[in-house]
């Protein structure tokens, strides 16, 4: 099983890798880019094992990336392992990490995501059953949140999604990025990012179009 | 237009209504006892690296004890061997050169 792409920026092994815009950025806006990227002092800290740089990293970003991973994942413990992996590759990559390639956010947003695609098609197809059985709307017993009708349907519909439509609406609907930004994450165009969410609207609005109307 | 714009803002208040995810706290501790390991293995090897550089293959103690031994005797040698005469304390050598004498010997004479 071939694992996804990694991300462009301490790919100090694999510099073809980087987004090809990156490669004829001007020198301007990489340093505009490096002067508003807030996290770039703290993972160069972090790189050189400043342990609080760490702990302040995790705490601006873990929310957010656990959020996207369970969205991503429709289960807690695997979206947590995801992260996990997510920030592991951080730790390892830190020291190599060069200010100005790619806004570290962005960068981290994607190593989550290839996280969370890898687990997906990791999956047995036991699980997958498991994935379709969890679009039924019948309610479960095994927490009390999936009980409370709409967030469930919700859920529901969002996992029975193709993973790229399903990480297309978490990022931009549910995280709130803006489309470049989005793109860039799943490493798209922008015109692509743009029919994956018209197919996941539609499909999300044909599944809780009741809803709508209640 | 109008309806896509109303789909886009149905979908955002649709998908607000799924529950926060919750942080655990297991999660950081795991997250941050992974940062604290890979910084371990970077700083062992950091010092491997160096090790080798001074003496390849040799284990850590080698290279310590031969640089610890050259200190103690560059500093013994320092404290316990005397000052020769000439360089002792308050004798000054002055080179007695006076730049108007005549040369010691004449230009064209054959020695």
């Amino acid at each position: 099983m071939r694992a996804a792409t990694e991300p462009a920026n301490p790919s100090v092994k694999s510099p073809t890798a980087l987004p090809k815009a990156d490669c004829a950025r001007p020198r301007a806006v990489i340093e505009a880019r490096q002067m508003i990227d807030p996290d770039t002092d703290l993972v160069q800290r972090a790189g050189q094992g400043d342990r609080a740089a760490a702990q302040a990293l995790m705490a601006r970003h873990l929310p957010k990336m656990l959020t996207l991973a369970r969205r991503m994942m429709g289960s807690q413990a695997e979206a947590e392992d995801a992260v996990q992996d997510a920030f592991l590759k951080l730790w390892t990559h830190a020291a190599r990490w060069e200010p100005g390639k790619a806004k570290f956010e962005t960068w981290l947003y994607r190593v989550t995501m290839n996280k969370c695609y890898d687990r997906l098609r990791k999956r047995a197809p036991a699980s997958l059953d498991e994935a379709v059985e969890v679009a039924d709307p019948a309610p479960r017993a095994d927490s009390l949140l999936e009980k409370a009708g709409l967030a469930e349907e919700i859920e529901a519909a969002l996992q029975a999604l193709p993973e790229r439509q399903r990480a297309a609406i978490v990022l931009c609907h549910h995280q709130e990025m803006g489309n470049i930004e989005a793109a860039e994450v799943l490493g798209i165009s922008v015109e692509a990012l743009e029919s994956l969410l018209a197919r996941g609207r539609r499909t999300l609005r044909a599944r809780l179009g009741h809803l709508k109307e209640e | 237009m109008g309806n896509t714009d109303q789909d886009k803002m149905w979908l955002e208040s649709a998908l607000g209504t799924l529950p926060t995810v919750p942080v655990p706290a297991g999660l950081e501790r795991r997250i941050l006892a992974d940062f604290d390991a890979v910084a371990a293995r970077r700083r062992a090897s950091l010092l491997g690296r160096l090790r080798d550089a001074v003496w390849p293959g040799a284990p850590a103690w080698r290279p310590a004890f031969v640089f610890g031994a050259a200190l103690v005797i560059g500093l013994m040698a320092g404290v316990l061997i005397p000052l020769e005469d000439g360089m002792a304390e308050g004798t000054e050598q002055t080179a007695a050169v006076s730049l108007d004498a005549p040369p010691a010997f004449e230009i064209g004479e054959n020695s």
